[in-house]
């Protein structure tokens, strides 16, 4: 009787453990091996009760959200703690000194087709004023971007 | 939200579109994204997603400097348009789609009938 009641008690365990399903250290490996599929580098990860945590640096935003989902859709795991950090970027560097880029700014504006821009360079940072005309305005503006400055104070008027 | 969490769509895209980018850290904490896309059409994609997320491009938080590849006319030749011009003339005389000049040159263009004498067009060949 007392048999019985053992087997019974052991079939009842081992049928609990095999609805748990996979271990924490095969989701850690199921969840390595898709972030290697995904090629997603850099990125470790530790499960625990099914809980995935992210560990490590990468190169930018996008691949922090892609490791994620990723792991996300590992089988068997059950929330993702992200705790990636991004890598410092480095600093920008200016095209140019200040007044290159000025004149570099002023002659791709004149290309565009606007005249009359109060434009100033200081430590790569262009400060543009006056106004641009709508049609023309994002061309003027895509302009300034690819002209080499590190950053802008955009205080044009969009006009007719 | 730090400019990399605001553009993150925008550097998504890129992802997808093909384009390769760098970052980097401009003037008062600019993101400053430097790249090459494979086609005006993919740079156009980024632009419009950029200004989706940033309309008349007032924040001063990014500067998208998107360069063309050598394969998309980045280093390609140029037609500048004469009076008469249209774009299916100017393919046939290089042998290409009117379409392919189109593409390539969605920046300066806003409408396939609408070009102007002394228009320099890439042509993607």
């Amino acid at each position: 009787m007392k048999i019985k009641a053992l087997t019974i008690f052991t079939l009842a365990i081992a049928l609990f453990l095999s609805a748990c399903g996979k271990s924490d250290a095969e989701l850690t490996k199921a969840a390595t091996d898709k972030l290697a599929a995904d090629k997603v580098a850099g990125v470790t990860v530790a499960v625990k009760d099914g809980v995935a945590t992210l560990t490590g640096e990468v190169a930018d935003v996008t691949v922090k959200s892609k490791a994620e989902a990723s792991v996300k859709g590992v089988e068997g795991i059950k929330s993702v703690t992200n705790s990636l950090t991004l890598k410092p970027l480095p600093v920008a560097t200016p095209a140019a000194t200040d007044p290159a880029l000025t004149g570099k700014l002023n002659e791709a504006m004149k290309k565009v087709g606007v005249t009359g821009l109060t434009i100033e360079v200081v430590n790569g940072k262009a400060t543009i004023k006056g106004t641009v005309p709508a049609a023309k305005y994002a061309q003027a503006v895509q302009a300034i971007n690819e002209s080499g400055i590190t950053g802008w104070d955009n205080q044009l008027t969009k006009g007719n | 939200m730090s400019a990399q969490e605001k553009y993150q769509s925008l550097l998504e895209l890129a992802n997808q579109n093909g384009t390769t980018y760098e970052l980097s850290d401009g003037a008062d904490g600019t993101l400053v994204v430097t790249g090459t896309a494979p086609s005006a059409e993919a740079k156009q994609q980024l632009w419009d997603e950029y200004e989706r997320l940033d309309p008349d491009f007032k924040s001063n938080d990014l500067i998208l400097n998107i360069g063309l590849g050598d394969a998309a006319g980045g280093g390609g030749s140029t037609y500048t348009v004469e009076a008469g011009d249209n774009l299916s003339k100017i393919a046939a005389g290089y042998g290409i789609q009117w379409k392919a000049i189109w593409d390539a040159n969605r920046d300066i263009l806003h409408h396939p009938d609408k070009i102007y004498p002394g228009q320099e067009l890439k042509i993607p060949v």
